[in-house]
C-alpha cells in the first residue's frame, strides 16, 4: 500500500536529530511491548509480514503520530483482534474478560535468547529459473497496490541495474495475506541517483534496493 | 543525512545507499582510519562506533581516542 511508511523522498520533516548515548529502550513500556511482538510472533498466528503490514496500514495522521514502539504495540492489538485472541472489549478495558484461547506454540522465556540469534532465514529453494541476471537493465514496475509491498514508491518506472542476485525468498506481497510463501526471486537493483532525484541530484550517489522478480520488467 | 550526523565527505566521495527492503541485511564495513598501521582487531575494535556501521559516521582516529 503507499502509505506514510514509505518515506523515501518525502520532505518537511527536518534534520535528523542523533541522540549521543541513545539507549536500547527509552522507556519500559518499550521493552515490554517489544517482548510482547516477539512472544506473540513465535506463536505462529501470522507472518513477519502480516506483522509488518499491520503496523503500515492505518491512516497516514495516525502512523506519523505514532513512535516506533507505538506502531508495534498498535500493530499487535490489530492482529491479536483480527485471529480472535483479544476482543476489543478487552482492549478497551485493559483485561482480559473470557479464557485465554489456545495458540499453536508458545515460546518459553530460556528459549528467546536462542530463537533470536538463530533468525528466521527466509531463502527457499527456487521453483523456477532467474528471470534476471546481473548487468541486466531492468525497470521497476509502476505499481500500486493497496496490499502489501516492499517496492519503494521512490523507485517504481525508474530504470537500473541488477547488481546482485540473492536466490528465491519469501515473497512479502503474499505472505502477508496468507498466501503462502510463493517464493520469488530476489535481486540488488542499483538506481543512479539522477534517475530517481532529477538532474539537480548528487552525481556520485547510487541507490540500491532489493526487489523480488514480480516488481521487475526488462528495461524497455 | 551525513550532514545531520556530522559528516562531511570531499564532494568526488561515492555515495552509495542501501535500502533494505527484503529481509537481507547489510554491514557496513567501516574505511580503516590512518595511523593505525600494525593494530590488532581489539585495538581497531575501539575505534569503531555504531553509526560507522550503519554508514552515517567515520570510525574515531586514534588521536580522538585520547
Amino acid at each position: 500500500m503507499n502509505g506514510a511508511h514509505d518515506m523515501g523522498g518525502v520532505h518537511g520533516f527536518g534534520a535528523v536529530l542523533p541522540e549521543p548515548d541513545e539507549p536500547v529502550f527509552h522507556a519500559d513500556w518499550e521493552r515490554r511491548v517489544h517482548a510482547l511482538v516477539l512472544a506473540m510472533g513465535a506463536t505462529g498466528q501470522w507472518t513477519l509480514d502480516a506483522a509488518r503490514f499491520a503496523r503500515e496500514n492505518r491512516p497516514p495522521a495516525d502512523y506519523l503520530s505514532k513512535s516506533y514502539y507505538q506502531l508495534w504495540l498498535a500493530g499487535l492489538q490489530q492482529l491479536l483482534v483480527e485471529c480472535g485472541l483479544v476482543a476489543p472489549a478487552e482492549l478497551a478495558a485493559g483485561r482480559s474478560l473470557r479464557p485465554a484461547k489456545p495458540v499453536r506454540r508458545t515460546l518459553a522465556a530460556g528459549d528467546a535468547t536462542g530463537l533470536l540469534q538463530r533468525g528466521r532465514p527466509t531463502n527457499r529453494e527456487a521453483p523456477r529459473p532467474a528471470r534476471f541476471k546481473v548487468g541486466d537493465r531492468v525497470r521497476a514496475k509502476n505499481m500500486h497496490p493497496v496490499t502489501h509491498t516492499r517496492l519503494p514508491r521512490y523507485v517504481r518506472g525508474r530504470t537500473g541495474t541488477i547488481t546482485r542476485v540473492h536466490g528465491c525468498h519469501v515473497f512479502p506481497d503474499s505472505h502477508a495475506h496468507g498466501h503462502g510463501e510463493d517464493p520469488q526471486w530476489l535481486y540488488t537493483v542499483a538506481f543512479p541517483g539522477r534517475e530517481l532525484w532529477g538532474a539537480a541530484a548528487d552525481p556520485t550517489v547510487t541507490v540500491s534496493v532489493d526487489a523480488f522478480e514480480p516488481y521487475l520488467e526488462p528495461a524497455p | 543525512v551525513l550532514r545531520d550526523f556530522g559528516v562531511e565527505l570531499p564532494a568526488d566521495t561515492e555515495v552509495r545507499v542501501w535500502d533494505s527492503t527484503a529481509e537481507v541485511r547489510y554491514l557496513v564495513l567501516p574505511i580503516r582510519p590512518a595511523g593505525t598501521d600494525g593494530w590488532g582487531e581489539a585495538e581497531l575494535a575501539r575505534l569503531v562506533t555504531r553509526d560507522a556501521m550503519i554508514g552515517v559516521g567515520l570510525p574515531k582516529r586514534p588521536q580522538d581516542e585520547r
